[in-house]
């Protein structure tokens, strides 16, 4: 009971004190209330400033993105027309086939997307002409569906440096995956590896056998099998 | 947490399987051709040593000789052999065309030990140029045998000896892959780890203590460090793309490495804690096969910046402009500085084939030291007088050393499947210090 009466006291006591401190309190208030007044306005200053900026940035940015798109369109329209140049050949994907589920598609006989190799020359890592439809059918079908990923492996044959060539497999998957880039697709769904020398397809020490060895393979990781 | 004890179990299973066929991984090495003048050294058998199965003679003898730069003496008829100086009759190993003569015995301790003890003699002075005793366990015979070889090929050439040391390389068994770790002649090969996906670039710390290298095991290209102390391993780089061509700095402190995370193959520098990446270079061509010089001034590496693969040098911190170093051919790679800073190792493809080859600094000079179709891999000896190196014959993938001078030959071949990828070991710490 005592404690209850010292609180119940205590409680009394520091109210006392709040009312006496609330009178210089209001005088104080006041002159916090003018100066948060003059803040106020000085804040309203600034947003105005802030906005008229963001505005102008704004305006900048909507000219640069119109530029950037109107760009893109000059590029994407180069590039459609360099597509329409090329003769599809019969195993090309169909437009209204590209909705449906690409699994089967990848499997569709007499489809390019069956051919998953690109071969190179001796030291080289640019695309010939010959695999340019191999690598635009499958452009389109990662196009046609954006969940759909692929890892690009690029490899040697085993003469020379092993780590030159794992640096020379590396450039050979890139160069894949920016003649798809360029194409259209995502990088996101474009991985690129490298095994160099590591992992050759053919055995022989004739050039029969290399030619075999320096491609990049076209995986489709989820594809059953 | 399912996959990972039954990684663990693999783990142990490729362990239990190797201890079965460690035995049959060992190399033979044979001499192909020999110096120009060599050295005529007269080795006879020690006192003792046949009670033991590893004769200590045979291991010094074997050394010198395959070499390359001894010519190996008559072991005479005379018998006893002379174990002390006392014991020598000189006048008969005069005779006999000795001029250098090294005797010696092993002598059984209790509890496993054993005393070797070897001399070196000139006859022709009839005093004594070498002497030692080493007490060890009978497990460090093998070592304590090539420290002596050591010591005569120091004192007989003015050269560093190398048989004491340990090199390491990668065999393939259909699709086994295993590095492994021997002493320099290819005995006592020690298995370090194997896995299905190529093991390739092991390089040794200076110290000895770690090997960095690459492995495929996870379907791409990560560097690797394991520590041959306590036998654990740590992730070095695994960065988007590839991750290759580990090279220490001379201290230790650093390793140069190739990453692609940035778009094309570049040359970076890391911690060997794996902190502190830095890069170095910025192309959009190839730079890779880092490679630091003695004093840890500068970095000789390979990039095709000139459209064909070629040798450039550039300051270990990556400032300034890079020097062309070679310009013989379509083809150079893999660049490896000489201990002495005066020349450098690479690889040189020439009418087709890819051999060994060496560029002397001061004169640009370049010669070619090996023939074969498919030559690999180059690795100095610490020394810089032998370089190690892969090729091939018939087919399967061997080993091959060539002294620098491209004189003396010689071939390591396992029993079964292929061989790559070596690196020779530095010089033991303690004989760093003698130096």
């Amino acid at each position: 009971m005592r404690n209850v009466l010292y609180v119940v006291f205590l409680v009394f006591f520091l109210a006392g004190c709040a009312s006496q401190g609330g009178k210089s309190a209001d005088i104080e208030q006041r002159d916090l209330f003018d100066q948060q007044q003059a803040q106020r306005q000085q804040e309203a200053a600034r947003q105005q400033e802030a906005e008229r900026q963001s505005q102008v940035m704004r305006e900048q940015e909507e000219l640069k993105r119109q530029l950037e798109e109107q760009q893109q369109r000059q590029q994407s329209q180069a590039q459609q027309e360099q597509a329409i140049v090329r003769p599809l050949s019969d195993g090309a994907v169909g437009e209204s086939q590209l909705k449906s589920d690409p699994w089967s598609q990848l499997k569709e006989t007499g489809s390019l997307l069956l051919k998953r190799s690109i071969y190179y020359e001796y030291d080289r890592y640019d695309i010939q002409e010959e695999y340019v439809p191999v690598i635009e059918a499958h452009a389109k079908i990662l196009m046609a569906h954006p969940d759909l990923k692929i890892v690009v492996q690029g490899n040697c044959d085993d003469r020379g440096s092993r780590e030159y060539n794992l640096a020379l497999g590396h450039r050979r998957a890139e160069s894949v995956k920016r003649a798809m880039a360029l194409l259209g697709v995502n990088d996101k769904q474009i991985e690129s590896v490298s095994f160099g020398a590591e992992k050759p397809v053919a055995f022989g020490q004739d050039e029969e056998s290399w030619a075999k060895n320096r491609r990049s393979d076209i995986v489709y990781p989820k594809e059953p099998q | 947490m399912l996959g990972r004890p039954s990684f663990v179990a693999s783990v142990v299973f490729a362990l239990f399987l190797h201890a079965q066929e460690a035995a049959h991984a060992q190399l033979n090495i044979d001499l192909i051709g020999g110096g120009a003048r060599q050295i005529p050294v007269t080795i006879l058998p020690f006192a003792g040593e046949e009670r033991f199965t590893q004769r200590a003679s045979q291991i010094v003898s074997a050394d010198l000789q395959r070499s390359g730069m001894f010519r190996l003496g008559s072991v005479g008829s005379v018998r006893p052999l002379p174990a002390e100086p006392s014991e020598i009759n000189y006048r008969y190993w005069k005779n006999e065309g000795a001029e250098m003569l090294v005797i010696g015995s092993v002598i059984e301790k209790a509890d496993g030990h054993a005393e070797v003890r070897f001399r070196m003699m000139d006859v022709g002075k009839q005093s004594q140029i070498l002497g030692f005793s080493y007490t060890i366990t009978m497990s460090q015979l093998r070592v304590t045998a090539h420290k002596i070889a050591d010591l005569i090929y120091e004192k007989l050439t003015g050269d560093i000896g190398v048989f004491a040391t340990k090199i390491c390389f990668v065999t393939k068994n259909v699709d086994r892959f295993e590095l492994q770790v021997s002493d320099a002649d290819g005995y006592n090969p020690e298995f370090i780890l194997a896995h299905r996906e190529p093991i390739i670039s092991p390089q040794w710390s200076p110290d000895g203590t770690r090997i960095a290298y690459v492995s495929f095991e996870r379907k791409k290209p990560i560097v690797f460090m394991h520590n041959l102390l306590d036998g654990t391993r740590m992730v070095l780089a695994n960065f988007e793309g590839s991750n290759s061509a580990p090279a220490w700095s001379p201290d230790g402190k650093k390793l140069a490495l190739v990453l692609t995370k940035d778009g094309s193959s570049n040359i970076y520098t890391i911690n060997p804690d794996a902190s502190g990446l830095a890069r170095l270079t910025e192309t959009e061509s190839i730079d890779t096969e880092p490679n630091f010089s003695g004093d840890g001034r500068h970095i000789l590496f390979t990039s095709d910046r000139a459209g064909s693969p070629q040798i450039y040098r550039m300051r270990a911190d990556g400032e300034g402009e890079a020097e062309r170093m070679t310009f013989e051919g379509s083809y150079n790679v893999t660049p490896r500085h000489s201990p002495d800073g005066k020349s450098f190792i690479f690889i040189h493809r020439n009418e087709g084939r890819f051999n060994v080859a060496v560029l002397e600094l001061a004169s640009r000079q370049m010669q070619i030291l090996t023939a074969g179709r498919l030559d690999q891999s180059p690795s100095l000896a610490p020394n810089g007088k032998m370089i190690l190196y892969a090729t091939e014959v018939k087919g399967r993938g061997i080993l091959a050393a060539v002294s620098s001078d491209g004189r003396i030959k010689q071939r390591f071949t396992a029993q079964s499947g292929d061989i790559r990828e070596p690196a020779w070991g530095p010089l033991l710490n303690n004989r760093r210090k003698e130096q």
